[in-house]
């Protein structure tokens, strides 16, 4: 069965993560996603790796084959003119571009909504942006680190009130850019669920700072509600909330309802500790969190992580594992649901990745192809698509345009 | 005349707690008509928690955590003790095109509202369930809670200062991001509809789902067999990368001094020479320590220490200023109060500002895309339990006053 958006066709203009995981979850759905890099270089994400054996090579970046899964691969030069004229033929052809062309350059190139729109009026236009098409930050320099402290996490995390000396701490990867493209991903559907009931096609904007800010739990509100900062020194509100070494790795202990301390209080044998009263409820045991601890530290310490995680789940208690990356490639239950995919891409090899976010019981999820490798459908592409003949294909190609 | 997406489409709510709200949330934000199923016996725990305007709780609709995730939807209150209530959300889910839930596996089955059930009686349904686990596998029926599941996903191994042990994420991540992504599978769903006629089960596992955002990792391991080290906040191809100290605010906020913190980044040679420009220092650009990449890497904290020697003397706003004048990737490691506050966000009105019947107006996060031939706005504040119970019964459902007036002292709408 084909996948449920098998009809969209779609131009991505994408470097690094925010486009490309965007158009991933359009592909991975069934769209036919051609993707456009830098000659030469390609997409910055073939530079970073992990690699396998550490050896670096642009076809074997393990970031860059996850992300662009399902995807057609050309090279293409849009900041020259001849570059620019042959994405403009690409685009007349599509149902959506994604970009995440900053700003400035999408000046520069020349990259704008009403010039495509003139060409293609039914395009989807999804421009993902820092911090938006407008405002007094529109045009500023960023990397994923800074766009995830502009959105506000990053103060949200790290020392603790134990050690306020140590910074704001950013969480594993590129998060800014995972959260810019789910969202745009999600502007951008509901744009091609509009355009199939009857509406036009139209420019869509994501700023990935505000796509950040969305989502920060209830710290937000804490100013305008209270006048409260929230940051990492603050005192846990109730406790154990909390990460603990057991013999052979950490377990997160997650104590948030009344039944679940006492059904861990009976999985450590009901010590007599546990009854004292300044551990008698949630709140008490966050204010007395330093006596707490000493007493679970030494207990858990002793523990391993499966056992007391199992321990836990059989009473309803939401432990969970501090899991390593072994212990996903491992987890019975991830293998029996399947999760893990194995791809296999010429140059790379066949590696296991993370496989679908989500499971649809009636159309597919499934990798068909691998990421492409730079420029490996130029032919197909420009020839084929476009009825470029072989002469002008390699003339642009001795011009650096493809 | 101008209407956003998903007009005309209905959601039957049965979410709560956060990564299903968030997941309805962007629904709303589109404009589909979203109906929370709600009740006063077991209110959503976000109801209970704060903040609240005077900073004590003694409303369940004065919470800013459960006023935030649910502008613009609607509370239908019912009480499944009795069996009208049942009848009443079946009615509901019937005229429905959609039905959301986040709890465990096998809870909506128990509660009589399977996804074979509805199906039975409406087979076009789209059904989503955003639980911890998953609804196949051996830990199906798992607890999971949102902080738990950053450390259950992987995230926390690979998250944390360089030596230390693993670290939070700091906020419940996996939650809003199974939202987010459960809202584009539910289009995808409604897109497959539309061209077939067809509904269908999504099943999502917010535990995979956060994987999905740590592939990095994850092929580190799949590659080379290794597990990735921890490393702060740095980065093997950027240097400096890092956070960096400011001025503290010069005013106390509840007797607490408030520290400060720039994010720098150079992402190569160029604009380290800006940075060394920016501080006054240009020789460093050319010093021999400091002039490659390689080099910045190697002399790593001498490098950090002159740059928290000019970000430390420094206002954030001013340090932010001087750096992106010279090119850098410099920006505000931003405190809810520097959010709420932010002029470059005043400027894009991302903020929404409507009042609420309880806490009056206050500021809330918005929506973070805009459309241009089909726009998007937050029509309404986060619904207080129950407000539309009777707009819900006898608008939509069918039911007459004198009913629902029988319902009501029955106690199957509470």
């Amino acid at each position: 069965m084909a996948g449920a958006l098998s009809d969209l066709k779609i131009i991505e203009l994408g470097e690094m993560v925010s486009a490309p995981y965007c158009t991933k979850m359009f592909a991975d759905m069934g769209a036919d996603v051609v993707k456009i890099e830098r000659p030469g270089a390609g997409d910055r994400a073939r530079t970073r790796g992990p690699f396998p054996k550490d050896v670096a090579h642009p076809d074997k970046s393990g970031l860059f084959l996850y992300l662009n899964t399902n995807k057609r691969g050309v090279t293409l030069d849009v900041a020259t003119r001849d570059g620019f004229e042959i994405f403009e033929k690409l685009v007349a052809g599509a149902d959506i571009l994604v970009h995440n062309v900053a700003p400035p350059e999408m000046d520069r190139v020349g990259l704008n909504f009403d010039r495509l729109h003139h060409i293609n009026p039914a395009l989807i236009m999804t421009s993902i942006v820092p911090y938006g098409l407008s405002g007094p930050y529109r045009d500023y320099r960023s990397e994923d680190l800074t766009l995830w402290c502009a959105g506000g996490v990053c103060v949200l995390n790290g020392g603790g009130p134990e050690h306020p000396e140590l910074p704001p701490l950013k969480t594993f990867g590129h998060q800014a850019g995972y959260q810019g493209g789910v969202h745009a991903a999600t502007a951008t559907i509901a744009a091609a669920f509009a355009r199939l009931l009857g509406e036009p096609g139209q420019h869509v904007e994501v700023s990935v700072q505000e796509s950040i800010a969305a989502q920060l739990e209830m710290t937000f509100e804490y100013w305008p509600y209270m006048g409260m900062i929230a940051t990492r020194l603050g005192q846990k509100p109730l406790q154990p909330v909390e990460t603990m070494q057991c013999k052979d790795g950490y377990i997160y202990l997650c104590c948030i309802e009344e039944h679940q301390w006492r059904g861990f209080v009976e999985i450590m044998g009901s010590p007599e500790w546990a009854d004292e009263e300044i551990f008698s409820d949630r709140l008490k045991r966050a204010l007395n969190w330093d006596a707490l601890k000493v007493f679970l530290e030494d207990w858990v310490s002793q523990q391993t992580v499966l056992d007391l995680y199992r321990k836990a789940q059989a009473k309803r208690v939401p432990f969970a594992p501090v899991s390593t990356m072994g212990d996903l490639l491992n987890s019975e239950h991830l293998q029996a649901r399947g999760f893990f995919v194995d791809i296999t891409q010429p140059v790379a090899g066949t590696h296991k990745y993370p496989g679908a976010p989500l499971k649809y019981h009636r159309t597919p999820w499934e990798i068909r192809i691998p990421a492409p490798t730079l420029g490996q459908h130029n032919a197909e592409i420009f020839g084929g698509r476009l009825g470029m003949t072989a002469a002008r294909i390699d003339d642009l190609t001795r011009k650096g345009v493809i | 005349m101008t209407k956003p997406p998903l007009s005309g489409i209905r959601i039957a709510d049965f979410t709560w707690v956060w990564a299903g709200p968030y997941c309805t949330l962007q629904l709303a934000h589109l404009g589909a008509e979203v109906i929370r199923i709600e009740t006063k016996t077991r209110p959503c725990v976000t109801r209970m928690l704060p903040p609240w305007p005077e900073g004590k709780f003694d409303s369940i609709n004065k919470s800013g955590y459960f006023n935030q995730y649910n502008q613009g939807k609607k509370s239908l209150s019912l009480n499944f003790k009795h069996l009208e209530a049942k009848e009443i959300a079946w009615r509901l889910i019937k005229s429905a095109d959609v039905v959301t839930n986040n709890f465990a596996a096998g809870v909506m089955d128990k509660m009589g509202f399977g996804y074979e059930a509805i199906r039975a009686v409406k087979p076009d349904i789209i059904m989503i369930s955003l639980s911890g686990y998953g609804d196949s596998g051996p830990y199906r029926e798992y607890v999971a809670y949102g902080p738990a599941q950053v450390p259950l996903s992987g995230l926390s191994a690979l998250t944390g200062y360089e030596g230390w042990p693993p670290m939070h994420a700091g906020f419940s991540y996996a939650d809003p991001n199974a939202g987010v992504h459960g809202a584009f599978a539910v289009m995808a769903a409604l897109y497959h509809r539309a061209k077939t006629g067809e509904g269908q089960f999504i099943d999502m596992s917010q535990w995979e789902c956060a994987m999905d955002l740590l592939a990095e990792g994850i092929l580190e391991y799949t590659m080379n067999g290794r597990e990735p080290k921890r490393a702060g906040n740095r980065d093997p191809q950027m240097a400096p990368h890092g956070i960096f100290k400011c001025l503290d605010l010069p005013e106390k906020i509840m007797d607490m001094t408030i520290d400060q913190w720039i994010a720098i980044v150079c992402a190569d040679d160029a604009e380290w020479s800006g940075l060394a420009r920016a501080i006054g220092r240009p020789e460093l650009a050319g010093d021999a320590r400091f002039h490659t990449l390689a080099a910045r890497k190697q002399n790593e904290e001498a490098l950090e220490a002159i740059v928290t020697e000019w970000t430390s003397t420094r206002r954030v706003a001013d340090a932010v200023s001087a750096l992106q004048a010279a090119g850098v990737a410099a920006g505000a490691c931003a405190d809810n109060k520097y959010l709420t506050e932010d002029p470059h966000l005043g400027a894009r009105k991302y903020w929404v500002e409507l009042n609420h019947p309880e806490v009056g107006v206050k500021r809330h996060c918005g929506i973070p895309w805009r459309m241009s031939a089909t726009p998007c706005e937050v029509k309404a504040p986060a619904p207080l339990l129950g407000q539309h119970t009777d707009e819900v019964m006898t608008g939509l459902l069918g039911y007459k006053p004198a009913e629902v007036e029988a319902l009501r002292k029955k106690g199957a709408l509470d």
